[in-house]
C-alpha cells in the first residue's frame, strides 16, 4: 500500500551523474518532444541508440530501467491492447468482429506505443538515478528564474521547496510511525474494499496534518529568531555551474533532434 | 465568483506551513488504496487545503512545483500537460473554497468538475498525445473511474474542512 522510495538515487562515477542538473533537466523535458517527432523504424532507432547511449554513460544497471517501468506495466499493456483492438483500419485484416479490428497498422502502432512508453520511462528513471533530489530542486529554482520577469516569487517558491524536501524524509518517518501505532490498535491498512481502505488511513492523515503544522510553527519562529526575511537577495549553499560536458551533451542531442526531423515521415 | 489578482503577501508561518504542505503531499502521495486499476490517492486533500487557506495564486505555484518535483523524483514521465492539470485543480478548488463557507453544494460542484474535465477528460488528453494512444478508447475507462472516485473524495474534503484542526490551523495563521 505504501511505496517509500523519495528519490532514487544511485551514487555513481559517471558523465552522466556528473552533468549540470540543469542540462539534464531540460534534456529530460525536450526528449519527450524528440519521442513525439519519430515516426517511422529509422527514426525510432536514432532515438533507442540515444537513449542506449545516455544509459550506458550512466554505469547504471539496466535492471534499474526495468525496475522503473515495473510500476506502469498494466498502463502500458492496457493502452497496446487498446490499440493493437480499436485502431482504424489500415493495411492486412488479420482479425475483424464486430467492432474489433486487428491490422497491421494497428500492429505497428501498437508496437511504436509500446516503444514510446519504454523509451519515455527509462530517460525519466536515468534522470532521477543519476541526480539528487535537492540537485533537482537546485536546477528547477535556476531554470525557473526567468519567471521573476512575469512577477512570479521564484525565491519564495524555491525556499518552500528546500523547505518540503527537506521535510519530506521527516515526515514519512513519522507516517510509519503513526501507521505502527494505528496498527498496534488493530487498524489493518490496505485490507478490505476501497472505502474501507480510504476509510483506514483517515487516522493516519489527521495526525500527519498536525505534525507538520506543528513542525512549521516551530521552523518559522527559528527561522525568524534568526532574521530570516523573504527578499530576492538571498545566497546560495549550492551553486551551479555550466561545465564543457553539458555543452557537449546538449549538441549531442540537437544532432540526434536534427537527424529525426531529417529522417521522419513529413 | 471573484479571483484575487494581486499575490499576497506570505508570513515566514504561511511560507513553511505551504514548504510542509508540499512535502505532506509527497509523502502522501505515496500512500495509495484500492486495485492497480482504481488507485486513489489522498493528494487532493492537501491540494484543496493549501487553495482554501492560501488562495489561488499560492495555491496554482505550489501545485505545478509539486507535480514537477514530485514526478521527477519518482522517476515517472514529465509532461507539461499533467502539470497544467495539477494547476486547474488548484485554481477550482480556490475558486470554490477561498474565503468561502464550506458547504456540500460547494464542494460537490468543486469536485465533480475536477473529476470530470480536469481529471477524466484533460488527463486522457496528455496520455493520448503523450503516447499518442486512443482517446476515446481511454475515456469511458478514465470516466468509469472518476464516477466511483468522486463521492468518496467529496466526503473526505467535507469531513476534512469541517474537523477541528482545518481551524486550528485557520486560527494559527491568522487566516
Amino acid at each position: 500500500m505504501s511505496n517509500f522510495i523519495f528519490g532514487r538515487y544511485l551514487p555513481l562515477n559517471s558523465v552522466v551523474h556528473r552533468l549540470d542538473p540543469r542540462a539534464k533537466l531540460l534534456l529530460s523535458f525536450c526528449y519527450i518532444v524528440l519521442v513525439f517527432m519519430a515516426n517511422n523504424p529509422v527514426s525510432y532507432l536514432i532515438i533507442i541508440a540515444f537513449t542506449l547511449g545516455s544509459i550506458l554513460a550512466s554505469k547504471i544497471s539496466l535492471g534499474f530501467f526495468l525496475k522503473g517501468i515495473r510500476p506502469l506495466i498494466w498502463l502500458i499493456v492496457f493502452t497496446v491492447v487498446l490499440q493493437l483492438l480499436f485502431s482504424p483500419a489500415g493495411g492486412h485484416v488479420y482479425f475483424h468482429w464486430a467492432f474489433i479490428n486487428i491490422t497491421q497498422f494497428g500492429l505497428v502502432n501498437s508496437g511504436y506505443i509500446f516503444i514510446r512508453f519504454l523509451l519515455i520511462i527509462m530517460m525519466s528513471t536515468l534522470l532521477t538515478l543519476s541526480t539528487q533530489p535537492l540537485d533537482i530542486a537546485t536546477g528547477l529554482a535556476s531554470l525557473m528564474k526567468p519567471l521573476r520577469w512575469v512577477r512570479v516569487p521564484v525565491d519564495t517558491l524555491a525556499m518552500m521547496l528546500s523547505i518540503a524536501l527537506r521535510f519530506v524524509p521527516t515526515l514519512m518517518d513519522e507516517a510509519n510511525k503513526i501507521m505502527n501505532a494505528q496498527r498496534a490498535r488493530g487498524v489493518d491498512f490496505g485490507e478490505g474494499g476501497l472505502l474501507k481502505q480510504a476509510k483506514s488511513l483517515i487516522p493516519l492523515m489527521v495526525p500527519l496534518f498536525m505534525s507538520a503544522f506543528n513542525r512549521a510553527e516551530d521552523l518559522s519562529t527559528a527561522m525568524e529568531a534568526r532574521g530570516y526575511q523573504d527578499s530576492e537577495h538571498r545566497s546560495q549553499y549550492r551553486i551551479l555551474t555550466w561545465q564543457r560536458r553539458d555543452t557537449i551533451t546538449w549538441i549531442i542531442f540537437v544532432v540526434a533532434f536534427a537527424a529525426i526531423l531529417a529522417t521522419r515521415r513529413w | 465568483m471573484t479571483v484575487e489578482t494581486r499575490l499576497p503577501k506570505l508570513s515566514t508561518l504561511s511560507l513553511v506551513t505551504m514548504g510542509l504542505l508540499m512535502a505532506l503531499q509527497l509523502v502522501i502521495k505515496s500512500f495509495s488504496v484500492g486495485p492497480a486499476f482504481l488507485k486513489f490517492s489522498f493528494t487532493f486533500l492537501v491540494a484543496a487545503l493549501v487553495a482554501r487557506l492560501f488562495g489561488p495564486w499560492w495555491g496554482m505555484m505550489t501545485a505545478a512545483v509539486v507535480d514537477v518535483i514530485g514526478t521527477l523524483m519518482s522517476g515517472g514521465p514529465f509532461f507539461i500537460g499533467f502539470t497544467i492539470s495539477a494547476v486547474l485543480g488548484s485554481l477550482i478548488y480556490a475558486l470554490f473554497l477561498y474565503g468561502k463557507p464550506v458547504s456540500w453544494p460547494r464542494l460537490i460542484i468543486a469536485q465533480v468538475i475536477i473529476s470530470v474535465v480536469v481529471n477524466a477528460f484533460l488527463n486522457t488528453l496528455w496520455v493520448a498525445i503523450m503516447y499518442k494512444t486512443p482517446f476515446w478508447g481511454l475515456f469511458p475507462v478514465r470516466l468509469l473511474k472518476q464516477v466511483i472516485m468522486t463521492p468518496i473524495q467529496v466526503v473526505l474534503l467535507y469531513a476534512l474542512f469541517k474537523s477541528q484542526m482545518v481551524n486550528l490551523i485557520q486560527k494559527r495563521l491568522n487566516l
